[in-house]
C-alpha cells in the first residue's frame, strides 16, 4: 500500500501484510518474562515432558503471546498513521509446541463510517502454524485517522 | 540449567526481578482459588496497584516480540499522533499477571490453565505514570466437552477511577485442588 492509510483509503477485502514467527524456547522465556506469566506449561520443559496438559510432551506457547503476535499484523499497520486497537476477540484452536513457525494476517471486512475520530474498521484475523493449519482466529475493531 | 536461571537472564526491570517466576513453589497453592471453589458473582477490587513505567510497556513489546518504534520512542509516537509512548495492546497480561500474584483471581496462574481465546476491549489508553487498579468479577463458568472453563470480568483503572479496558478473560482449568496438586507434582495432566 503506498496510498497514505487513513479511513478513507481503506477498503473491504485490504490485506494487510503479514507477519511470521518462529516460536523457539528462548521467544517463549522472553514473552514469559514479559508478561510475568510463568506457567510450567510454556516455560518449565522437564514438567512439560511427565505433565501433558495439552497431550505434548513439549512446552506450549502463551496464547497471549499469539495473541499479540495477531495483533502486531494490526499495529505494524495501523500505529504508524495514530490508529487505535479498541476491540478484539480471539478464538485460540490448537496449542502451539515448541520450535513452530507461525504466520498472522488480517483482512478489512467491515468499514464503520461513525465520524471523525470515531470512524473504525473490522478486521478478521488469523494465525497458521507451518503445516498450514489455524491455530488461532478472531476479530478487530480499530479506530483509524 | 533450569528454566528459572534461563528466564532470569531476561529480567531487566524491576517489576521483572522482584516477582516470583516460579509458579510450582509450594506454598502457593494455599493461596490460589479452584474452578470448584469460585463464585460467580462476586465482585473484587484487587487490593494491589500497578504503576507503569516507560521500561514495563517496552519491555512487553520487546517480549512479544515487536520492534514498532510507537511503543519504544516517544518522539515517533508523537509523530505519529499519540500524546506519549504507546503501550502495546496487551500490555495488560503483564499488568493482570503482576495484580494477580495471589488471592483472589490468582486462578490465573494455575499450573495446567489453559486459554481458549480472550475478549478485550480498549477504553483509554495506558501511558506512562498511570497507577493501574483491577476490578474483577465471576461472569460464568461451565463445563463443555469435560472441562472445566472459568470467565471473569475484568476491568482495569486509572488513579482517575477512568475505566482503560475491559477484559472477559476465560481459561480452562483443573477442576479442583487435588487436581492441582496432581500437576504441582507434574503427575500427567487428567486431560489432554
Amino acid at each position: 500500500m503506498s496510498k497514505k492509510l487513513n479511513f478513507e483509503s481503506v477498503n473491504c477485502d485490504d490485506v494487510l501484510p503479514e507477519v511470521k514467527q518462529h516460536i523457539s524456547q528462548d521467544v517463549i522465556w522472553k514473552h514469559a518474562v514479559a508478561s510475568l506469566d510463568y506457567n510450567p506449561v510454556h516455560v518449565d520443559p522437564e514438567w512439560c515432558k511427565t505433565a501433558q496438559v495439552f497431550g505434548l510432551p513439549v512446552p506450549v506457547m502463551h496464547g497471549n503471546q499469539t495473541m499479540s503476535l495477531m495483533v502486531k499484523v494490526v499495529t505494524n499497520w495501523a500505529y504508524p498513521v495514530g490508529g487505535r486497537l479498541k476491540g478484539m476477540e480471539i478464538k485460540l484452536i490448537k496449542p502451539v509446541p515448541v520450535d513452530s513457525t507461525c504466520t498472522y494476517g488480517a483482512v478489512v471486512t467491515e468499514k464503520h463510517p461513525i465520524g471523525k475520530g470515531e470512524n473504525f474498521v473490522v478486521l478478521d484475523l488469523w494465525a497458521v502454524n507451518q503445516d498450514g493449519e489455524k491455530v488461532a482466529i478472531g476479530t478487530a475493531e480499530v479506530t483509524l485517522p | 540449567m533450569g528454566y528459572l536461571e534461563e528466564v532470569a537472564k531476561y529480567q531487566k526491570t524491576e517489576k521483572q526481578k522482584s516477582f516470583s517466576a516460579d509458579f510450582l513453589e509450594g506454598q502457593q497453592i494455599e493461596d490460589y482459588e479452584f474452578w470448584d471453589e469460585i463464585e460467580i458473582g462476586k465482585e473484587t477490587v484487587v487490593p494491589f496497584k500497578f504503576e507503569v513505567k516507560a521500561e514495563d510497556m517496552m519491555a512487553y513489546a520487546e517480549g512479544v516480540p515487536d520492534d514498532n518504534p510507537v511503543f519504544y520512542d516517544e518522539e515517533y509516537a508523537r509523530k505519529c499522533g499519540y500524546d506519549g509512548l504507546v503501550a502495546h495492546p496487551l500490555f495488560i497480561s503483564q499488568v493482570l499477571f503482576f495484580l494477580l500474584q495471589k488471592g483472589h483471581g490468582s486462578w490465573i496462574r494455575t499450573p495446567g490453565a489453559r486459554n481458549p481465546g480472550q475478549i478485550f476491549e480498549w477504553h483509554d489508553p495506558i501511558r506512562v505514570g498511570d497507577i493501574i487498579t483491577l476490578k474483577t468479577q465471576g461472569y460464568d463458568k461451565w463445563i463443555k466437552r469435560g472441562k472445566y472453563y472459568l470467565r471473569y470480568l475484568s476491568e482495569l483503572y486509572d488513579q482517575y477511577g477512568k475505566l482503560k479496558v475491559r477484559g472477559y478473560v476465560t481459561l480452562i482449568l483443573p477442576k479442583s485442588k487435588v487436581d492441582v496438586l496432581r500437576l504441582f507434582k507434574g503427575e500427567r495432566a487428567l486431560e489432554a
